[in-house]
């Protein structure tokens, strides 16, 4: 007994503990559940069985029964396209923002810290403002572009089912853009300068600088950022309820608003379960890139 | 680095990019001291014709925004305060040592971080209801909160002790502190501010969950703040300026706070998450 408290006090005991309860605490609240999601999608649960863990096998009827489902194309391209272009759109323009306030210029890191807002600020509000700027009649997004004479009659992009996901991917873009430019603003600022001004001297411009500089040496950020893209947007989640709530008709949902919907409005959650675990295939592949990327950084 | 050419031609093109970024910002706030009529304006005003501030005292009362922050409140702090006691030992272990074990712990932390609350929440729920841990749901949610964002909190402050050289704490112990005692009085004070801007983050970001209580918690008098914006927003809300005037009262503490730390998060930030 007085062995085992030295040794926690002063020993090897200590680095256990230290690690223990949080693998502990993890192990009970992340990697338990995980496996539970597993078995659940191969089982019956309804309002009898939910209170037990013995519950009748389905086998992969849970499955069947997702993939069978009217809506189910339509949420895979959804989800598709929704990763996409935000992934997209945050990376194109987070680049580009990036590049822009890496310029040695009064105030340019200062100035960059305050696009970091939208990062903290909660999804549900986002969600709610950009609700509001996208509203078809009164929306001030709709009054700007006629006003610019790009449009000539107002775009309904909540509720026309050719647009509504792209509401939520607008809201998306401006939520990680930020952090994609922060990410890759790190990764710029540790290109060593005198490849540059070497460059200059042998007369390369911009663009080839950008092309046989920028690009190679970005080459882990980018994929590490990249990773970090999808893994976030498959997270997100908040905007979804706050915009359209996957409709009209489901033409706005994607895998994880419609697992949500199974599970909590429906309450089918063997069915959810079986949605996530979908979902997880695509989640696993982003985060095997993602360490893969940050490997070498993160042990140091 | 030498300076651009026309530094205040970029320093414009700068203001012009963050007056377009920071639009949504300045649309909430004056959209909640426009009248409702104004709202519907088309085109819109940018800049309200009667600001009425009046709005902020009725949602205050109406949409009970007290005890919906007092419940954003209690959820975040839980959920930090639990990370930070754990996360933190974690983190300095995972740190102090490289060998197999720690490579393995660190894939682990890795690929939890990349889990979708939008997964964990349904067996999460399923297993609360088992073991009757619903009956205490703001447990519940910061138990859940904790376990998503440890992993995050790990990865940043494990970067922070790596910094620290390990001979310090090597002449604290042959000063004849125990590990304990080297532990608590030289590595934690030399980390505490990566500690406290890591904390920090997590805390912001458990003051806007949503999934998670939205699913687990039933008593709205439980429920946080944004359980209680999603009671009336939605896709065919029309109260707006109220909408607007409950955000910003939801979000103006968080913002105040990032704007005053902005630096010290950013490099709190960057530095375990990329180099």
């Amino acid at each position: 007994m007085k062995r085992l408290f030295i040794s926690i006090s002063d020993g090897k005991g200590f680095d256990i503990l230290l690690v223990g309860l949080a693998m502990f605490f993890l192990l009970a609240l992340a990697g338990i559940p995980l496996l539970y999601n597993v078995l659940m999608s191969f089982q019956e649960v309804d309002m009898f069985t939910l209170g037990s863990f013995i519950r009748p096998w389905a086998g992969l009827d849970n499955y069947r029964y997702i993939f069978a489902q009217p809506e189910f194309w339509l949420v895979m391209k959804n989800t598709a396209l929704f990763v996409f272009c935000s992934m997209a759109g945050q990376f194109v323009l987070g680049f580009g923002l990036a590049i822009f306030f890496q310029q040695n210029f009064w105030g340019a890191s200062t100035i960059r810290g305050l696009f970091l807002v939208s990062w903290v600020m909660p999804g549900l509000v986002v969600g709610g403002i950009w609700s509001f700027i996208l509203a078809g009649d009164y929306g001030v997004l709709n009054a700007i572009l006629e006003g610019l004479g790009i449009i000539d009659e107002p775009v309904f992009w909540k509720s026309d089912p050719d647009l509504a996901i792209w509401a939520v991917i607008i809201a998306n873009i401006w939520l990680g853009l930020a952090f994609n430019m922060l990410l890759l603003s790190v990764g710029l600022a540790a290109i060593p300068r005198d490849l540059y001004e070497a460059a200059e001297l042998d007369g390369a411009t911009a663009w080839q600088r950008f092309r046989t500089i920028t690009l190679p040496m970005m080459r882990s950020t980018i994929g590490a950022v990249l990773a970090l893209g999808l893994i976030g947007t498959l997270q997100q989640f908040d905007l979804f309820p706050a915009m359209t709530e996957g409709g009209p008709a489901n033409t706005s949902s994607v895998t994880q608003y419609w697992a949500w919907q199974m599970s909590f409005k429906q309450y089918d959650f063997a069915r959810g379960a079986t949605i996530s675990m979908l979902m997880l295939v695509f989640v696993f592949m982003a985060a095997i890139v993602y360490v893969r990327s940050t490997r070498g950084e993160v042990r140091g | 680095m030498r300076p651009v050419k026309h530094t205040y031609l970029w320093l414009l093109a700068a203001f012009v990019f963050s007056v377009i970024y920071l639009f949504p910002l300045y649309w909430m706030y004056i959209t909640a001291i426009k009248s409702p009529s104004e709202i519907f304006a088309s085109p819109p005003t940018f800049w309200p014709n009667d600001p009425d501030l009046s709005i902020y005292p009725d949602v205050w009362e109406a949409r009970e925004v007290p005890r919906y922050m007092w419940n954003s409140l209690v959820i975040a702090f839980g959920a930090t305060g639990l990370t930070v006691v754990f996360g933190t030992g974690c983190a300095y272990v995972l740190a102090r040592y490289r060998n197999i074990w720690v490579d393995v712990g660190l894939f682990l932390v890795l690929m939890l971080q990349v889990l979708p609350a939008s997964v964990m929440v349904t067996p999460l729920f399923v297993g609360f209801n088992q073991i009757g841990l619903l009956g205490w749901p703001r447990t519940a949610v910061v138990l859940g909160v904790a376990a998503k964002s440890m992993p995050f909190f790990v990865v940043l402050v494990r970067a922070a002790f790596m910094t620290i050289p390990r001979e310090l704490e090597e002449a604290g112990l042959v000063d004849g502190n125990s590990r304990i005692g080297a532990f608590i009085w030289i590595v934690l004070p030399m980390a505490r501010n990566a500690i406290l801007v890591c904390a920090l983050l997590i805390f912001m970001q458990a003051f806007g969950e949503y999934i998670y209580s939205a699913s687990i918690i039933q008593d709205q008098k439980l429920a946080p703040a944004s359980v209680g914006l999603k009671t009336f927003l939605g896709p065919n809300s029309k109260d707006w300026n109220a909408i607007m005037a409950y955000s910003a009262m939801y979000v103006t503490p968080i913002l105040a706070i990032f704007i005053l730390l902005q630096r010290r998060i950013v490099a709190g930030l960057t530095a375990g998450a990329l180099k």
